[in-house]
């Protein structure tokens, strides 16, 4: 299986980001995105699973940061 | 890894065979790009679409009276991007910049493109269907994030 993932910074003030991922992220997971580290808190499907793809939608939290905020 | 493989992990490539992705690969031309290099302006015509086999790629979108540049989305291994010129060949939304050596992408010409479609209509309907999918998912991706969660 092949999980595409929305990852969501809580807060929005950092971008996030989408990957195809071989394995499902979950909570407590580590995830780079750009120069940033961050946590994952929460994860769900966004859609309904098509083949060997699975749609998920991950809210993450900073760890480290390393770029300025967007907003 | 090479490029059917890569094909065979992204979602817009889905339901196609090993002999239409062969023909897809047959006119797809690898790059290399290094932290900071520009794919692509935004404002620019694009005559192609891209498709991340290795690193991650900037998406940065400039206010057209300021010109100042914010960092929309980064997407990584097997996201699709300048498919918007596919489809309604308009001009670049954002400007891509690699964020890594290294960062390796793989480009489909629209007019090629196009004329395979032509020459067997199914790789159109199946690729255009999962490039609707591609946008579907990018727009709740956006929702999200301008909804903080």
């Amino acid at each position: 299986m092949i999980y595409k993932v929305s990852y969501v910074v809580i807060g929005g003030d950092y971008p996030g980001g989408i990957k195809n991922e071989i394995e499902r992220p979950k909570p407590g997971d580590i995830v780079q995105i750009g120069p940033n580290e961050f946590e994952v808190v929460e994860v769900h499907e966004v859609i309904p699973p098509r083949d060997d793809f699975s749609f998920l939608h991950a809210t993450v939290k900073p760890i480290k940061l390393l770029s300025e905020p967007t907003l | 890894m090479d490029l059917v493989t890569i094909m065979r992990r992204s979602e817009l490539f889905r339901g196609l065979s090993d002999d239409q992705l062969q023909r897809l690969t047959s006119i797809s031309t690898s790059m290399v790009y290094h932290r900071g290099e520009v794919i692509f302006e935004q404002g620019t015509i694009g005559d192609r679409m891209y498709i991340i086999a290795q690193g991650q790629v900037e998406v940065r979108v400039h206010d057209r009276t300021s010109g100042e540049g914010t960092t929309a989305v980064y997407l990584g291994q097997g996201q699709v991007i300048g498919e918007m010129a596919l489809i309604d060949s308009g001009r670049r939304s954002a400007t891509l910049v690699a964020f890594g050596d290294n960062t390796t992408l793989y480009s489909i010409p629209k007019d090629e493109f196009t004329a395979l479609c032509q020459q067997d209509t199914a790789i159109g309907y199946i690729m255009m269907r999962n490039l609707a999918l591609d946008l579907s998912f990018k727009m709740r991706h956006h929702d999200n994030h301008l909804s903080g969660q």
